[in-house]
């Protein structure tokens, strides 16, 4: 693909640096020449947009397919994986990549909430947004910690272990990754 | 400035950050998460043998040696959160405070009067409910 890309480059840019010669050899020659010249210059501008057009397509899909395979051979690596599914809030044609979902309360507390019940020592039937983690759910601290690291995988940001104390209840993390996102009911 | 530590944590407190520290380490170093699982769960066995030791001399040895144990596998360029204290990310972006537009010149508020009028009203309800909430300020002494 990049080949491919220097090649247009190099190309365009001997259209820019041959354009001058020319002109410069026409003024020695006849006036038809230049003519002659001028036309096929401007035939060659007309041509390169539609070749562009159809080499691009396919550079973009092979460097899809590559960047997949890429991360399907590296693994699980540590970036934002949202838990759920992408299609509610990425259905227009628009992909941004840097750009993370559109939170709202609703969506942190499912996603909170499916991170949670997707843990192995918690019984997603007594789990509900005012449950505490250790009275009610019956972890221990260590579980506490793996549970908060989990958040962060979530959500990809840092929880400090001074706040991390203090998340005892779904509740508690869902004001907090709020707070942190900066959304308001 | 949460993720600065000024105060005595205990000793549960500091182990949760030793299992943490821990678990993030294995992290760095097996990507697969297969891999990473599996130490996980061999660490995890190792908190849970010495969970009930009462005596805190004991105690204490434990978590010395776990930090050093920690150190000496420590990875050498562990993966961070992009956006969190030392990530690549972290302060990239400078968001202006918001006191910043109580000093705006009068003649920068008079562009956008209904939003000047309707923000001082704010800050007057702000301050009633601070002062329902928490009671008045107490007067300086001098």
């Amino acid at each position: 693909m990049k080949n491919k890309l220097r090649n247009r480059n190099s190309l365009a840019h001997d259209s820019l640096t041959t354009a001058p010669a020319a002109a410069a050899a026409a003024a020695v020659g006849t006036s038809r020449k230049m003519a002659t010249l001028a036309r096929t210059l401007h035939l060659v501008s007309r041509i390169r947009p539609s070749t562009v057009l159809s080499i691009l397509p396919r550079a973009a899909a092979v460097g899809c397919l590559h960047t997949t395979s890429l991360q399907e051979h590296r693994g699980v690596s540590r970036v934002v994986q949202p838990a759920i599914d992408k299609t509610s809030w990425c259905s227009s044609s628009v992909r941004d990549y840097s750009s993370k979902p559109p939170l709202t309360l609703d969506l942190i507390q499912q996603r909170v909430l499916l991170v949670l019940k997707l843990y192995d020592k918690i019984n997603p039937e007594k789990l509900s947004v005012e449950s505490h983690f250790m009275q009610d759910l019956g972890l221990d601290s260590l579980d506490h910690v793996e549970v908060i690291m989990a958040m962060e995988d979530e959500f990809g940001f840092e929880i400090p272990d001074a706040d991390a104390e203090k998340l005892l209840r779904p509740a508690d993390i869902i004001r907090y990754v709020a707070d942190k996102e900066d959304i308001y009911d | 400035m949460s993720h600065i530590v000024t105060r005595v944590t205990t000793h549960s407190r500091k182990v949760c950050s030793l299992y943490k520290r821990s678990l993030r380490n294995l992290e760095a170093w097996y990507d697969r998460r297969y891999m990473y699982r599996y130490r996980a769960v061999l660490l995890r066995a190792r908190f849970d043998e010495n969970k009930d030791v009462k005596d805190m001399r004991v105690a204490q040895q434990l978590l010395d040696e776990g930090e050093k144990e920690l150190f000496s596998l420590i990875h050498y360029q562990p993966r961070q959160f992009a956006y969190s204290p030392g990530g690549v990310a972290h302060g990239r972006e400078v968001v202006p405070p918001d006191w910043v537009l109580d000093y705006w010149h009068p003649m920068e508020k008079a562009a956008y009067p209904e939003y000047f009028a309707r923000r001082e009203q704010r800050k007057k309800e702000y301050i009633e409910w601070w002062e329902k909430t928490y009671g008045k300020p107490a007067e300086p002494a001098h």
